[in-house]
């Protein structure tokens, strides 16, 4: 975790209302990881006195450069995309626990319901960069609310699902997990929480539906692995990355909880955002 | 008295201070250099403002010690008078990566309950014009878990740990403080008592003079440690309240705890906290715990610690000008995890500027001149 300047190079009007902003800011790019956060000051803290939580949409170590995607939903936004290159801003990250992939992972599917492509949208390069197949599968409103393809990298295949049809396939996009999910070795999501229960479920039936051995530790090898830790969670099928309201993002106001099967809620900014999806009370629990 | 004589000893351990010293030397100039050996107590002191001269383009004057040590009775001494509040900065180790913690005055740590609870639903954080309100319902793993996973960090540290202590009856607060007392690095206890005494239907130990004066007494015999009792301001009149407290023997007061309030949710279907209700903490809460602090800084003698929006230096000035000893800096880390250590350079700067070489002069220069009985205006105002 460091606290540092970032200085904006670009930032465009993606699709309506969502904003793509690129900058330089080499403290923050070093080590960071698909599925952390960077947690960002605005310059008006008169008004607005939390910090605003991005996902790294892409990470360029070499440039030292960062992307991050938004929508506009209020006044913090709405600052951001007042903006002009050449500002310099304030990140800390980075945060919380990346996606992880087991070595042994050759195909990846991505599942993404709208601005939840920006928590996803790293995995995809890290995982082409590593010689692994990805499938994004992505779901929005309408076809006005569809990422574009030209920002995503060649080697994805990418399938669309829009509620009203208007572009791809008519419905959800979990509707469209069933036809990849026998292909895929391992799935990582990021979107609204229905989208999120409803891949978990698909998920936890997987192994009786397809009858497929999970990733499993080698027979009678050392002692089993603690939840939540990052090497259960490499072996998980589905990983998701969860949002919550969010306070001081490095873990002392516990304000950014998911409450856990084991009962103990756990911090999004902390343990999190990524989680094993086995490992979150889809029903609350509280 | 005697307790104030060992704290001359316990200035000791700003001699301790002295590998922080070396370390930003090299920033002083060498009249500074002299002054920060003579002088010990203020030695840290003047290795934090010289390194912020150095920082700024112009320096000003030769750095000179600066007295910043706060002394709350009973033998805790502050090396400055900026702590940081409770719930804001986790049990002080979250922040470590990027915030210097032994420069602070103190830390006080998250409510810490005899039992361990999950805490409130969520959401339980959102962001109010100029504030927040935020319902966390006390998660911590109790006070057996936080003494066994924290205590021996905090006494290898130098800056002093206050626990925070939450409890639902008089008994919970009694027994969370004994064990808790004697425990090396602890050094001092900071009661919430906004919280619901669930054995007298469940009003807030914080709102009734009675209650508050009956719970600070309780723990007062059940401890030596320093003890610090935090203030509500959901309250008509503070000022019964604040001297019930003192008179069960406190050592000073936190002024204030949050205020209450709720958030609607964007769908207009429900309020938007799980908890429904929130404490609002932040800028929009500095003009009412400025008149808490006034009101009760006139008629209590125990020394009196603010929190309340603290982003700047001008506002820890407005608290001293009212009569605290001290501030609190909460809400602000989040966004700027670095404002608590730069108000101490700040602080000490401000005193050079005016030619002082101790802070304490700016202690209550805002209240009425005479030592008169309180005064009522203003109630008619009072929601």
């Amino acid at each position: 975790m460091r606290l540092g300047g970032a200085q904006l190079l670009d930032s465009r009007e993606i699709l309506p209302g969502q904003w793509l902003q690129a900058y330089l800011a080499p403290d923050l790019v070093a080590g960071a990881r698909a599925g952390q956060f960077v947690h960002v000051r605005t310059g008006d803290y008169s008004g607005l006195v939390l910090r605003r939580p991005f996902s790294y949409n892409t990470i360029d170590p070499l440039a030292g450069t960062l992307t991050i995607h938004f929508r506009t939903v209020g006044r913090g936004t709405a600052w951001f995309t007042q903006l002009r290159p050449g500002d310099r801003i304030d990140m800390l990250g980075p945060l919380g626990r990346p996606f992880e992939v087991d070595p042994r992972s050759r195909h990846l599917l991505l599942v993404a319901g709208g601005l939840g492509i920006a928590g996803v949208r790293a995995l995809a390069d890290e995982a082409i960069r590593d010689g692994r197949q990805v499938t994004l599968l992505f779901g929005a409103a309408t076809a006005r609310e569809v990422y574009p393809s030209s920002l995503l990298p060649d080697e994805v295949e990418y399938v669309v699902a829009t509620d009203d049809g208007s572009v791809g396939h008519h419905g959800f996009v979990t509707d469209l997990v069933p036809e990849y999910e026998a292909w895929a070795d391992q799935a990582f999501a990021c979107g609204p929480l229905p989208m999120l229960r409803t891949l978990s479920n698909l998920a936890a039936t997987r192994r009786q539906r397809l009858g497929v051995a999970s990733l499993g530790r080698k027979r009678g090898a050392g002692r089993p692995l603690a939840p939540g830790s990052p090497q259960a969670r490499k072996k998980a099928f589905l990983q998701v990355s969860m949002e919550q309201n969010m306070g001081c993002a490095v873990g002392a106001c516990l304000g950014c909880v998911v409450m856990t099967t084991s009962g103990t809620p756990q911090r999004v900014c902390r343990e999190g955002p990524v989680f094993a999806a086995e490992e979150i009370a889809w029903e609350g629990g509280w | 008295m005697k307790a104030r004589r060992r704290v001359v000893t316990g200035s000791a351990a700003s001699v301790k201070r002295r590998p922080t010293v070396r370390k930003i030397k090299p920033a002083i100039a060498p009249v500074a250099r002299r002054a920060s050996s003579s002088a010990s107590a203020g030695s840290a002191a003047t290795a934090r403002s010289a390194a912020s001269a150095a920082a700024r383009p112009e320096p000003s004057l030769p750095a000179a010690p600066i007295d910043l040590a706060v002394d709350l009775g009973r033998g805790l001494v502050l090396g400055n008078p900026i702590l940081v509040a409770s719930g804001t900065f986790g049990y002080g180790i979250e922040y470590g990566d990027v915030v210097d913690v032994q420069r602070l005055g103190a830390i006080c740590c998250k409510g810490t309950t005899l039992r361990p609870r999950i805490g409130n639903p969520t959401p339980r954080v959102t962001e109010t014009p100029g504030g927040m309100l935020n319902s966390i319902g006390l998660q911590n793993p109790g006070v057996d878990a936080v003494v066994e996973k924290y205590a021996s960090t905090w006494a290898g540290w130098q800056v002093p740990v206050i626990v925070n202590v939450a409890g639902e009856s008089i008994g919970d607060y009694v027994e969370v403080v004994r064990r808790l007392d004697g425990v090396p690095g602890v050094a001092g206890i900071e009661l919430n008592i906004s919280c619901p005494n669930v054995g007298a239907g469940g009003i807030q130990f914080a709102i009734d003079a009675n209650a508050a004066g009956a719970v600070t007494a309780a723990v007062r015999r059940a401890t030596d440690l320093p003890l610090l009792v935090k203030l509500s301001p959901n309250v008509a009149d503070v000022r019964p309240i604040a001297r019930a407290i003192a008179d069960g023997g406190a050592d000073a007061l936190t002024a204030v705890n949050t205020l209450s309030g709720i958030a609607v949710a964007p769908s207009r279907a429900r309020p938007l906290l799980g908890n429904v209700y929130g404490g609002l903490s932040g800028p929009a809460i500095k003009p009412v715990a400025l008149r808490i602090v006034y009101e009760v800084t006139q008629v209590v003698d125990i020394p009196v610690i603010a929190i309340g929006g603290v982003a700047e230096l001008a506002d820890v000035l407005d608290y001293l000008a009212v009569g605290a000893v001290a501030a609190q800096v909460g809400t602000a880390i989040f966004a700027d995890p670095g404002l608590p250590v730069r108000l101490i350079g700040e602080l000490a700067d401000e005193c050079r500027g005016r030619g002082l070489d101790s802070y304490r002069p700016l202690i209550g220069t805002a209240l009425p001149k005479r030592a008169a009985p309180p005064s009522a205006r203003g109630v008619e105002y009072r929601p």
